[in-house]
């Protein structure tokens, strides 16, 4: 069952030639798989963005790969459907928990190697598998149970990972590092994978259930029942791409909240490391967090059990989606509260970091129009909801995997991403984003003009049309602005100058305390132990995060 | 049980720095631990039995919400106007008598191994498997007397949650037998997991099936 073996073998064979196995059991492997397959995964997803607000722009015009793409909806439908599964599952999912996850987390509470070595490969590879068959969906003309089977398979694999970040998170903390110690990100994947662990099994069975329809004939979720408890307005619409789409939204309002929390844990982490200030509030930030889990799960179950059946529904899920603001707004203020009065070191690391609480902040601003029951009717179009989503979840997720990136490349890899390309990628992302997804919101308030008189509807006619190609200029300007990451990304790894220190930035967490990149043994020889908390200052007004596995005797020696 | 030689010091570090607050070792020997026989280990290597125990109570819960979701499914789907309820066969009591027994075997094979009689052990864990065998054979049989008397999985809401349900629960089942097997064949490296410890993990699992079975078949009985 379990492969690990400890450290004899080790020095047997040579370190690298380990490591280097694509079946790898070790965790620090799986951790960079997981991102390297999120990084194909964001290339394709951005690549196809384009292509859609080309095609959104200019139809007429021939895309490359794509021909046929404005005769046939259900094309259409097929290509955002792609966008969206290769996001949402493979970087959103994947790269802040599966992949920084499986990386840091055993690093960060002191222990060698995940709970089940074996279960992690496995799950590694099912992802692999639901990466290819999703992709392959997009290029069968019936798709859709390939695209199901895949995202049944990808559910198991988020399964069993969630299975092992758990147990990990409860049995292989080392000595001295209690609940309260540990830092804010470890405490985001437990309770993530907590969420996911609840999430996911529902989820499989409903893939089961469906494909058992489809395939076998079984009758769990009949068309003409399911339409008979849906609106009539939906039931009118039901044509193709409106089914494929809310086969996708089925998991993707589960999936909102599996993306998030790994990135408020990075993003506390992150503030507080380069603020040198203890995390404000910091057991406010993790019942915070617990609590978005909590109604996280809450507003998915009401999409699940209680769509079109209550008339009373609509009121609930609006409480319990305004509620989700209450601890967001803790999380908002703790990052706010920490970055006050902190001698702030402006890496490209933090600028991503302040950048998702600013998109944070912008997304968060139109959800309450969304969350308002009697508000969403006017406000829901289909612009304004994909501009509060990307802005909310998907871009800010990303920058907040970028800020990670940039803080970690050294752990990860052994050398540092160049700070001056950083920053010239944050700013040129930075403003892309912003004039992709606020015109957005204006585009899709503006769909509601049949409210207004003749002349301003003709007007405001017009002025959409040049919102839509500023849009789609913005969007050329953003994915060109990613080759600056690429040159970046691959130019430090190929020259892999050094690192000069192990601890770069001065961080307090045990990740830190050994060499970078992180050798093959974690600790070598005896487990370390943590004597503090993960944000606490070495002195009253020192400055300086004090390293969780040194000794009062040996930071008082240090300080001398 | 304390681990490594150091850890009483450790434990008066952090006793001090957290003025009595939270001031426990995280879990080191999973205090629960078969037989006493994890003592030498050192704490947050993975071999600490600790894991299993946490990773099978996580395992059953996540398998309790698959079922949970089917169950919830049946209730909500029962009140259609399409639903004709299936007649269980009677070939499931029978089944359910087949399964309940393989508890109490599994329990007196562990009884065995606790006192070290491995033989006794040996025979009670393969009763055990082969009824285990037998209440997955009874299932398909039951299947086929369905089918005989003309109710498909496609025939209707009902026959599609009694197939799903018997399906599934088999499936996790035929898990549970595999896990038999593997604990009854397997030489164990007493440096990763004891056979006690397996066997334990293993029983915890098998238990869980039996319950689960008991509730779905009450699912089916009682809500059709």
């Amino acid at each position: 069952m379990v492969t690990y073996d400890d450290g004899s073998n080790a020095s047997a064979s040579t370190g690298s030639g380990r490591s280097g196995r694509v079946f790898s059991t070790r965790h620090k492997t799986i951790g960079r798989q997981y991102l390297w397959v999120s990084l194909a995964s964001v290339f394709v997803g951005m690549v196809l963005s384009a292509l859609l607000r080309i095609h959104a722009s200019w139809p007429d015009s021939a895309i490359p790969f794509l021909g046929g793409l404005d005769t046939t909806p259900e094309r259409f439908a097929a290509v955002r459907l792609l966008h969206g599964s290769l996001m949402v599952f493979f970087v959103l999912t994947a790269a802040p928990q599966l992949g920084f996850g499986n990386f840091l987390l055993p690093l960060q509470i002191g222990a060698e190697e995940m709970a089940f070595p074996s279960l992690n490969c496995l799950s590694l590879w099912l992802t692999v598998a639901s990466l290819a068959g999703m992709t392959a969906s997009f290029f069968r003309s019936e798709g859709i149970d390939l695209w199901l089977e895949s995202a049944a398979i990808f559910s198991l694999a988020a399964l069993f990972s969630a299975l092992n970040f758990c147990v990990t998170t409860i049995t292989l903390r080392t000595a001295g590092m209690t609940l309260p110690r540990m830092p804010v990100t470890v405490w985001a994947w437990f309770v993530n994978a907590i969420l996911s662990m609840l999430i996911f099994s529902v989820l499989l069975a409903g893939c089961a259930a469906i494909l058992s329809d489809r395939m076998l004939g079984s009758n769990f979720f009949s068309t003409a029942a399911f339409l008979a408890q849906q609106p009539a307005n939906l039931v009118r619409q039901a044509s193709l791409p409106v089914l494929w789409q809310r086969l996708f939204w089925y998991f993707a309002q589960a999936e909102v909240y599996v993306a998030m929390l790994p990135c408020f844990g990075i993003i506390t982490h992150l503030v507080a490391t380069f603020s040198r200030k203890p995390v404000w509030k910091e057991r406010l930030v993790v019942l915070s967090i617990c609590g978005v889990g909590m109604t996280g799960f809450c507003v998915w179950g009401y999409h699940m059990f209680a769509t079109g059946m209550n008339p009373y529904a609509p009121l609930v899920f609006s409480v319990l989606a305004s509620s989700l603001g209450v601890p967001a707004a803790f999380l908002l203020a703790s990052w706010l509260g920490t970055l006050w009065n902190g001698r702030i070191q402006f890496t490209t690391s933090v600028l991503f970091a302040i950048g998702f609480i600013s998109l944070f902040i912008a997304g968060g601003l139109s959800g309450i129009f969304l969350a308002r029951h009697d508000l969403s009717r006017a406000a829901v179009s289909q612009d304004f909801v994909i501009g509060h989503f990307h802005l909310v979840m998907g871009v800010a997720a990303t920058f907040a995997i970028l800020a990670g990136l940039f803080f970690w490349f050294p752990k990860l890899f052994g050398c540092r991403m160049n700070e001056t390309l950083g920053k010239a990628h944050f700013w040129l992302t930075f403003t892309g984003v912003y004039c992709i997804f606020m015109p957005m919101h204006w585009m899709g308030l503006l769909t509601q003009s049949t409210l207004l008189p003749e002349a301003q509807r003709l007007a405001l006619a017009s002025a959409g049309e040049s919102i839509r190609t500023v849009v789609t200029v913005a969007t050329i300007w953003t994915v060109g602005a990613q080759l600056l990451f690429v040159v970046n990304f691959s130019g430090s790894l190929l020259r892999r100058k050094k690192v000069e220190a192990d601890n770069p930035w001065r961080a307090s967490t045990l990740e830190w305390s050994v060499p970078s990149p992180a050798p093959e043994e974690n600790f070598n020889g005896p487990a370390p132990v943590v004597y503090r908390g993960a944000y606490e200052l070495t002195g009253p007004s020192s400055g300086e995060l004090a390293p969780q596995h040194l000794s009062p005797g040996s930071l008082a020696q240090k300080a001398r | 049980m304390p681990g490594t030689t150091s850890t009483p010091e450790i434990e008066l570090i952090i006793e001090k720095k957290n003025g009595g607050g939270g001031g426990k070792l995280p879990p080191v020997g999973g205090g629960n631990g078969g037989g006493g026989d994890d003592s030498k280990k050192r704490p947050n290597r993975p071999n600490s039995p600790g894991r299993y125990y946490t990773g099978i109570a996580i395992g059953i819960i996540s398998v309790l919400m698959f079922f949970m979701a089917l169950a919830s499914a049946f209730l909500v789907r029962k009140g259609g106007a399409d639903w004709v309820p299936v007649r269980i066969p009677a070939l499931l009591w029978v089944n359910t008598i087949v399964l309940l027994a393989s508890s109490g075997t599994l329990e007196l094979a562990r009884k065995r191994l606790a006192l070290s009689d491995v033989q006794g052990f040996k025979r009670f864990w393969l009763v055990t498997t082969i009824l285990g065998v037998v209440f997955l054979i009874g299932q398909v049989v039951a299947w086929r007397i369905l089918v005989k008397q003309g109710i498909y999985l496609a025939s209707n809401p009902a026959s599609s949650f009694f197939y799903i349900f018997t399906g599934a629960h088999g499936v996790h089942l035929l898990g549970g037998v595999c896990a038999l097997i593997f604990v009854a064949r397997r030489n164990f490296d007493a440096a990763k997991i004891t056979q006690t410890v397996a066997a334990e993990v293993t029983s915890y699992y098998w238990h869980f099936m039996d319950a689960l079975w008991l509730f779905l078949l009450a699912l089916m009985y009682l809500g059709k």
